[in-house]
């Protein structure tokens, strides 16, 4: 899953294959594929992660938070375009109505995705399984707020948007609820509902607050905190840090220090503009040269290869570095650590190669 | 030949999808920082190509070169709208206030880790304007393409030396 980016944008978060740059890229378009066939399916075996429920037909995703399930209902069958329509008209959740924003950009697809992975553990069972059709009724699920909370059981169900549907919707769900009233006391989760109109279908843990804006926020932190694991791998040497505040304080010097730096290059090239005499293609031929010269023990791949085989005028220090690891030794501490980071495409065809071959030096050093 | 190289670089081959947008990325900033460059040198005699102008192309090509994120875009209009250094100049000397702060207790976490996601935002451009998740990302994004803007500045800043 996830293996595909569907829009071509810059992935820092790597968790899975950068699947999007801009975006938690925790679940993308494949994983929504999938969600069609698994609603349609007659067993509705709640998607879990963590908590000790029966596992699910999505492999655990990148968040942890056991019992939380965002999970936007829609019918089986129904089509993508129908999701995010359903999904636009967000109300005053407070994760939901940012979420709506976000659905306003034109990252829709990969959000759409993102909040069926947040909805990992979406310990259906008992109610929509109930074996009655359930698939059918599946409308009937898009229900929201509950009748009271002193409800425990799982009755909570969203309403969809229609407030006249309540009344026979509650008793659909008071059905399903009492026949499979067992099932629902194993699982020992509570239900309740996002408020009001938006579809993601949230479930408080057990022994949480259950109040809707503590739940609401409660999807928020869970986000931020998603969010946050993902720029861990982006930030160099952040994987030991726990805790936001550390995390934070990492992530803040790191951008300042890019920033930095930013700064000191500009102020070096306005030293040396007057005598600025570029090539622009020797300069992104040199870039992606360093570029691949990081990627030389991670990427096997024939184009590669073969362009290695074909370039006799390149230097014999270099030729190692397509074998080995990049030293840090050759680099700037920095520079290792952007080059670890930072992976580019390289340009395969070997005829570039020559176009710097005049220019001995192929690493960057400053 | 010039062509050639242009087209086959084009071609790029990669594991990951992103790396060709990185690639794409850094070809977008270098080819608009460069051309910028040389017209500042022809337009102006040397004397007068002060940091400030350099980083001002700097800062455009960045943005330009990153149009699909929304801190590009409020870069830019930053950029347009005055001929000043970005934020990024100022919050260096912001930035030595947040690690000299002292610890607040853990009572506090909550206040602490606030105060630095605003701290955050006031580094993004644009991040004040946005919500704190909607800032998360993107400042993932913006770290990416520092680093990128990093690299290519540097290989230009080695090419001319």
């Amino acid at each position: 899953m996830g293996g595909e980016s569907n829009e071509g944008e810059m992935g820092f978060k790597h968790g899975d294959d950068e699947s999007g740059i801009s975006r938690v890229g925790i679940t993308s378009m494949p994983l929504y594929g999938k969600a069609d066939p698994f609603f349609s399916s007659a067993d509705w075996d709640p998607v879990v992660n963590g908590g000790g429920f029966s596992s699910s037909h999505y492999p655990p995703m990148a968040m942890d938070n056991p019992g939380m399930s965002c999970f936007p209902h829609y019918p089986p069958g129904s089509g993508y375009p129908d999701m995010t329509a359903s999904l636009l008209p967000f109300g005053d959740c407070g994760g939901g109505g940012q979420i709506g924003r976000f659905l306003g950009s034109d990252k829709k697809g990969e959000n759409v995705g993102r909040l069926i992975g947040a909805g990992e553990t979406h310990h259906e069972d008992h109610r929509q399984v109930s074996g009655d059709g359930v698939l059918g009724a599946s409308p009937s699920r898009k229900r929201r707020q509950p009748e009271a909370e002193s409800q425990r059981n799982k009755k909570a169900v969203e309403e969809y948007q229609e407030e006249p549907q309540r009344g026979s919707d509650q008793s659909q769900k008071k059905h399903k609820s009492d026949q499979s009233k067992e099932t629902m006391n194993k699982e020992s989760s509570q239900s309740e509902e996002a408020p009001k109109e938006n579809y993601i279908h949230m479930r408080a843990r057990r022994g949480q607050a259950t109040n809707s804006h503590s739940l609401a926020e409660r999807v928020r932190r869970e986000k931020i905190s998603e969010r946050m694991r993902l720029l861990q791998e982006l930030v160099p040497g952040c994987n030991k840090i726990t805790g936001k505040a550390v995390m934070l304080d990492e992530i803040i010097n790191y951008v300042q220090s890019l920033q930095q730096q930013v700064e000191f290059l500009s102020m070096k090239l306005a030293t040396v503009n007057p005598e600025i005499n570029i090539d622009i293609d020797r300069i992104l031929a040199k870039d992606l040269l360093q570029s691949r010269d990081r990627n030389a023990p991670t990427l096997g791949l024939n184009p590669f290869t073969g362009f290695q085989g074909t370039i006799p005028n390149v230097s014999t220090t270099t030729n190692p570095q397509y074998n080995t690891l990049p030293q840090a030794s050759k680099y700037t501490t920095l520079e290792s650590d952007l080059q670890s980071l930072y992976q580019m495409g390289f340009v395969s065809n070997p005829s570039t190669m020559s176009s710097f071959s005049p220019n001995g030096r192929l690493k960057p050093e400053l | 030949m010039e062509r050639q190289i242009i087209n086959k670089k084009k071609r790029v081959f990669s594991v990951e999808p992103n790396k060709s947008h990185s690639a794409a990325f850094t070809r977008k900033y270098i080819s608009h920082l460069v051309p910028a460059l040389k017209k500042l040198n022809m337009n102006k005699n040397s004397s007068q190509i002060t940091q400030q102008t350099v980083k001002h192309e700097v800062d455009m090509a960045l943005a330009l070169s990153a149009q699909e994120f929304a801190w590009s875009r409020f870069l830019l209009q930053k950029l347009s709208s005055s001929k000043n250094p970005t934020t990024t100049t100022n919050s260096s000397s912001k930035g030595t206030q947040v690690l000299e702060r002292p610890d607040k207790e853990g009572g506090d976490e909550e206040g602490e880790i606030e105060e630095k996601l605003r701290e955050l935002q006031k580094l993004l451009p644009g991040g004040e304007e946005m919500n704190v998740e909607e800032m998360l990302s993107e400042i993932g994004d913006y770290i990416k393409c520092l680093e990128l803007q990093t690299i290519a500045l540097k290989s230009i800043v080695q090419d001319t030396t």
